[in-house]
């Protein structure tokens, strides 16, 4: 959200079209520019990362690094090599994540169509969408000063809640595909809420429980798969059933194509995001939540119930991150889930939480950042190694809770307030 | 030492914090520099050991210049500093605090226990400092922390400067004695010491010279000699009157009403021990007695935040047994925490936010579920007026605002909904003079109002001023209930438990009457 | 103040990288050839999660791709990988886009996908490896595995001293449990027919249930479970579970007395641990593959269309034991005739190894 508030003061000086005020105005962005605010720190971490990024594709391409091997007596080559392989590596990244431009060629020759043009989107979408329900898991559980860690196990819960639902009932699609998403967020919100209680009555450590229910969220996972109940009927590989048609999440753009895979968890994921900064921002659910998480004695002082606060939080974020995995079961895994179509969704939750200083709105963009970095990777191998989209996302969310790195390399200047760093109470 | 300040100034971007400071301070001089919170002591001191640069001015040692790029700077020119909230490590023993930075080794890097000790010992009986080199920082009384603190400012290789900033906020009355006399032992040594501080009688029990500063600027040089009232008025820069004006109580039906109450803490120990207090409407009971006595665990009862074991609380007239903290502040308890910081405000939170902190389910300020926030900020933008909050707007976040301040906002929210019955745990502990007397009258017509007030404060001095009768705390139970024109020595001699009293009086002689019962609380320090 | 370390860091990073390149070599002279850059025939591959360098599956069909570049330089070909099913769509799509003209998926879980691919597609020509597709223009190529574990289970049962040897697998899916299941006959048989009461820890073909790492990277995971297999007696180990499987070689290696036999490849060039290992159940992936790129060019330009279905047996030597190495003086030459028997009789039909995850179809 914190974008929002920066762009009206930009278009004020433009609307007042006073002549003084526009030198004033250009020396307090550039103010802005050179000072490590939050805004800007994320931004600088971005374009970091992507020069990192550069050095290590250099490094890691052989010819690029053969033409290093005589630098001095032809330099040129290295310098040629690099800048082409920076050049067409970023650029196979974007043609995978945006748009691509041969597509572009073809649609304008009539060899391709509309929808072709926009399957790099679709795809990019398609990726971000369980990012967003696991990062608001991680990012509303943040602001109760809980670190959920347990999004991953959450996550694979709704997924098989889900699921079950998905298969297991014959409705018509208008109640199905409802009912089978409440039921993924059911699931996700009763193992979401697990660490909550243990921390509430035990006072154990969400993040210890979380990590173990992880674990035993997983093992589970591989168990029942392989149970008669939800193993394929058709298949001996280590694949549930698929979901009946009508829980199927509908594609978004089967008008355009059928490949463009982007669904209606997209639209689910946005909802909830609205949510969840309403319910921050305006509930009084959210008003308690955010005081516990910054001063757990003055709210108890207050009245607040502090272990129930606790629970509740882990049950919503839970309850998040569980329609991640329903939107996985009932949109890209509809054929069948396996031990490896949860990915590490709830993981990369926390680094996409962690962007978006959990904040609704950030927690979206960073979503789609790491849904655009994930199907740009995916699009550019072999060329570009698949790994580098993990590599840059380690590498941003690094700059981004070390401020202090991107000030000292920079130079920024401190801003009123001191630098912003992102943590959870409780360590 | 002697330190000399000139000119010296401070400026963050448009603010300036310290303004054309002048100060002299003479070798085995103790000398006091009083001001309001927020009037550029802290600044002023953190220059002084290095912590800031200044932005104009010079700091002069034995009338040479000099110039710190950090606290190493200021600790080699032999300046020691013992800052507010010490810095200890909790778990570590006296011995290892001390030596914290300057480890003594056998070589090799490998620690040496017998000379961490030694060192200890020999500091602390050349200053007559008594401490145990092997006790755990953390199980000590805050005042021997404070002692330890004191003796690693005094372990650095030469220190002849000790700066102690607002060392006595967190002592107890006996504490504040003691440390009074090591001041005036560490002067007869030599030492000379910059004392910080807002308190003014301890400033006149021990400065030689005090410097008033306000707003970032030195307003008064005063001899020790002057009388409470002109010290207050150059502070805040109006005549103060230190009596609040009240009228005899009226004292009507019980509102509190304790039987019997017993907790048990964790470790086993009998906090509160069977205590039973009645206080009515219309009336302050100040509750005197030593922190430590369960005054804490008393206040938090009251509330519904811990348990009893045994007894029953009623609040006007309802018994409150199952009764959460929400429910009683919902049927008119208002609470003023001992510790704002932690229990009073949420400072990341605005100013309106925490104006509501307790009400912000209630209508107007909720509705559905939903935060009413033009409900919110009419209350906040009310009580800002009502209550003289100094904030730049009602979003900006309490952590902006001065200590007064921030226990004004608690003020306005206890005061802005239906109450019945009032806790005030140390309503103006860390407040400055203005905003005490400004707390102190809300008080009083609070009481004026119908409503029953328990006064929980560890300065009599609070207590006499407010209080229409005095309860005194000993050991979790009440020994004693007594009229506000009780002298101190009666008082005194209760709050140490009155069988003990005189009985094992090893305290250090004080050349103070004031300070009298203090000095016997010592004898029954815990 | 600070500022300093860190410039000093980053600038540290660029020097080291750029010295370790040792940057005073001779120049090539220009135009270094790119493999087949110019070859008319496009073949490409996408691999399931394990990735192209999985040890196992994927990058043995890789190596068989890599091969048929090789010997026709008019053949080129490109991988994708991918982290899960759910990017198996997007993998065959991204080579439907890229004008693949053979286009693999590896693995029996991406064969519905590479199905609608192909249904999509219809000039294009497809494969799956480990699955079978009805699909036209989808070439199904698959293993009957079931008769190389076979003859190693008899060779196991064989050459055991303790009378016990053991197997465990990466994950219960079908390409592992069939090596399983022939390895369990092969014991079988050789109690049978020898008089023998070898006993096989770790699956149970009755009734499919055996014990698995639940992943085919967890080393460490492979050398305990092989170690509590071993401290049961058991002295020939049989790990189904690709890199996994080097635990157990480590394990073999700490125990003199206990040795293992190598799955896909042969495991005396494959892995450091030939010492350790008495032979290998190969599945001729990187083959069949390479001979399925061949033919897809060949159809390309004119040739018979590649369609049906392939499996590997015995017969057509797409499964194979392999040499004995360092044991060939330990089997004695009475097994290796009955072993040579067997083989004959699997050829002849008259031996058949059943195994719940056989080949569909055929």
């Amino acid at each position: 959200m914190s974008t929002d508030t920066t762009t009206p003061t930009a278009d004020q000086p433009e609307a007042g079209e006073t002549p003084e005020s526009k030198p004033n105005f250009m020396r307090l962005f550039g103010r802005y520019l050179t000072e490590a605010n939050s805004v800007m720190v994320t931004i600088y971490s971005l374009l970091l990362a992507f020069l990192i990024g550069a050095i290590l594709l250099i490094v890691s391409d052989e010819y690029t690094r053969s033409t290093f091997s005589y630098f001095f007596s032809r330099p040129q080559d290295a310098w040629y090599a690099s800048r082409d392989l920076i050049v067409e590596s970023y650029t196979a990244l974007f043609e995978g994540a945006i748009l691509n431009l041969n597509t572009l060629d073809r649609y304008a020759a009539g060899t391709a169509e509309f929808g072709d043009l926009l399957r790099p989107l679709s795809e990019t979408l398609t990726y971000a969408t369980p990012l967003i329900f696991t990062g608001l898991a991680v990012g509303l559980a943040f602001r109760a000063g809980l670190f959920n860690i347990g999004a991953q196990g959450q996550m694979i819960f709704g997924m098989m809640g889900a699921l079950i639902i998905g298969f297991a009932l014959d409705l018509p699609a208008v109640i199905h595909l409802p009912l089978a998403v409440i039921a993924g967020a059911l699931a996700g919100a009763a193992f979401g809420a697990v660490p909550g209680v243990l921390k509430a009555t035990t006072g154990a450590h969400e993040v210890i429980s979380s990590i173990m229910l992880n674990n035993i969220a997983a093992l589970f996972l591989v168990w029942s798969i392989s149970t008669e109940f939800l193993h394929s009927e058709t298949k001996t590989d280590l694949i549930t059933k698929p979901v009946d048609e009508s829980a199927v999440m509908p594609k978004l753009l089967s008008g355009l194509s059928e490949s463009l895979r982007v669904n209606w968890a997209l639209l689910i994921g946005v909802a909830a995001a609205v949510f969840t900064w309403w319910l921050l921002s305006r509930s009084t659910f959210g008003f308690r939540i955010r005081a516990v998480g910054f001063n757990e004695h003055a709210s108890a002082t207050a009245g607040m119930r502090i272990g129930s606060t606790y629970t509740t939080t882990m049950a919503v974020a839970g309850g998040l991150a569980g329609l991640a995995g329903a939107a996985l079961s009932l949109g890209v895994g509809a054929a069948g889930i396996t031990t490896n179509t949860a990915l590490e969704y709830g993981f990369d939750g926390i680094t996409v939480a962690l962007l978006g200083r959990a904040k609704p709105g950030g927690i979206v963009a960073a979503a789609l950042l790491f849904g655009a970095l994930k199907a740009g990777a995916l699009s550019a191998q072999p060329d570009v190694p698949v790994d580098i989209s993990t590599l840059l996302q380690a590498i941003i969310v690094l700059f981004i809770a070390a401020p202090a790195l991107v000030k000292a390399i920079l130079h920024l200047r401190t801003p009123r307030g001191g630098l912003v760093t992102l943590e959870a109470k409780g360590w | 030492m002697r330190l000399e300040l000139k000119g010296l100034t401070k400026k963050f971007g448009s603010f300036t914090a310290d303004d054309d400071i002048d100060l002299v301070v003479e070798p085995g001089q103790i000398h006091a520099v009083l001001g309001e919170n927020g009037a550029g002591k802290s600044t002023l001191m953190n220059m002084l050991y290095g912590i800031l640069t200044p932005t104009s001015g010079e700091i002069l040692i034995d009338d040479k210049p000099v110039s710190f790029t950090g606290p190493g700077d200021a600790i080699a020119a032999g300046i020691g500093m013992v800052h507010q909230h010490f810095k200890l490590v909790g778990p570590f023993s006296v011995a290892d605090n001390v030596q914290l930075g300057r480890e003594h080794t056998q070589g090799m890097g490998v620690l040496s226990a017998k000379a961490a000790r030694k060192a200890v010992l020999d500091v602390s009986e050349e200053y007559g400092l008594k401490l145990d080199p092997d006790a755990i920082c953390e199980d000590l009384p805050v005042g021997v922390q404070q002692r330890v603190e004191i003796v690693k400012a005094l372990s650095g290789p030469k220190t002849e400067l000790l700066i102690l900033d607002e060392p006595t906020a967190v002592l107890t009355p006996a504490e504040i004695t003691e440390l009074l006399q090591i001041m005036r032992n560490l002067a007869a040594a030599g030492t000379s010491i910059l004392f910080i501080s807002h308190k003014l009688k301890e400033v006149q029990a021990v400065a030689d010279t005090v410097t008033v500063i306000r707003r970032g600027k030195v307003v008064a040089e005063l001899e020790p000699t002057a009388s409470e009232a002109e010290m207050a008025s150059a502070m805040v820069g109006r005549a103060v009157t230190l009596q609040v004006d009240k009228t005899p109580a009226e004292p009507g039906e019980a509102r509190l009403e304790i039987k019997d109450l017993t907790l048990v803490s964790d470790a086993g120990v009998k906090v509160l021990d069977g205590l039973d207090l009645t206080v009515h409407s219309g009336e302050i009971v100040g509750l005197a007695g030593v922190e430590g006595n369960g005054q804490t665990e008393l206040a938090r009862a009251i509330l519904g935040l811990v348990k009893p074991d045994e007894g029953r609380i009623a609040i006007d007239g309802k018994d409150m047994h199952g009764a959460s903290p929400a429910d009683r502040i919902a049927d008119g308890l208002g609470y003023i925490p001992e510790d704002r910081g932690r229990d009073g405000v949420i400072s990341e939170f605005s100013v309106a936010e925490n104006l509501v902190l307790n009400q912000y389910r209630d209508v107007p300020f909720a509705r559905r579920g939903a935060v009413n926030s033009g409900a919110v900020r009419k209350r906040a933008v009310d009580s800002i007026s009502e209550f003289d909050i100094r904030t730049q707007s009602p979003e900006e976040p309490v952590s902006a605002l001065s200590g007064g301040n921030a226990q004004k906002v608690i003020i306005a929210r206890e005061f802005s909904r239906p109450r019945r019955f009032l806790v005030a745990a140390q309503p103006t502990r860390g407040v400055d003079v203005g905003a005490s007397q400004f707390i102190h009258s809300r008080l009083i017509a609070e009481r004026d109002t119908g409503t029953g007030v328990l006064l929980i404060s560890s300065e009599l001095d609070e207590i006499y001023a407010l209080a229409d009768r005095i309860a005194v705390i000993y050991n979790g139970r009440i020994v004693g209930e007594v009229a506000p024109d009780t002298p101190r020595a009666v008082i005194g001699r209760l709050m140490v438990g009155a069988d003990i009293a005189g009985a094992d009086d090893t305290a250090p002689a004080s050349d103070d009457d004031a300070d009298q019962t203090d000095e016997e609380a010592n004898g029954g320090d815990r | 103040m600070a500022v300093k370390p860190f410039k000093l860091a980053l600038a540290g990073l660029s020097a080291v990288g750029l010295a370790a390149l040792a940057a005073c070599g001779e120049a090539p002279s220009e135009n270094g050839g790119d493999g087949n850059a110019d070859a008319s025939f496009l073949a490409c591959m996408v691999t399931d999660s394990g990735g192209v360098d999985d040890k196992s599956f994927n990058e043995s069909s890789w190596a068989g791709m890599e091969a048929a570049a090789e010997e026709n330089d008019d053949i080129k070909v490109e991988v994708k990988e991918s982290s899960s099913e759910t990017d198996y769509d997007p993998n065959l799509q991204a080579m439907v886009d890229n004008e693949c003209n053979f286009i693999i998926g590896v693995g029996g879980l991406m064969t519905e996908n590479v199905n609608t691919a192909a249904t999509a597609n219809p000039d294009t020509a497809f494969a799956t490896v480990d699955g079978f597709s009805e699909v036209e223009n989808v070439y199904s190529i698959q293993f009957d595995t079931a008769q190389s574990a076979f003859l190693a289970g008899y060779v196991a049962a064989s050459q055991s001293k303790t009378g016990t040897v053991a197997t465990w697998g990466g994950m219960k899916i079908p390409p592992v449990t069939i090596f399983m299941d022939g390895f369990a006959a092969g014991i079988e048989q050789h109690n049978t027919d020898k008089g023998t009461n070898v006993e096989l820890l770790g699956w149970d073909a009755e009734a499919q249930e055996g014990t698995f790492l639940n992943s085919f990277e967890d080393t460490a995971a492979g050398k305990s479970t092989t170690d509590t297999f071993i401290s049961q007696g058991a002295d020939i180990i049989f790990p189904v579970a690709g890199p996994a499987g080097i635990g157990a070689l480590t394990a073999a290696a700490e125990n003199d007395a206990v040795n293992a036999i190598w799955v896909d490849t042969d495991g005396y060039e494959s892995t450091e641990y030939g010492a350790e290992l008495i032979t290998s159940a190969e599945k001729g992936l990187a083959n069949a593959v390479k001979d399925s790129v061949l033919a897809a060019y060949e159809a390309a330009n004119g040739g018979e269309a590649i369609t049906g279905s392939y499996v590997g047996t015995l017969a057509n030597e797409g499964v194979s034991i392999a040499p004995f190495h360092d044991f060939d003086s330990a089997v004695s030459a009475d097994t290796k005739a009955e072993l040579e028997a067997l083989t004959q009789q699997i050829i002849d039909g008259t031996l058949t190894v059943e195994s719940p995850s056989s080949p569909a179809a055929q």
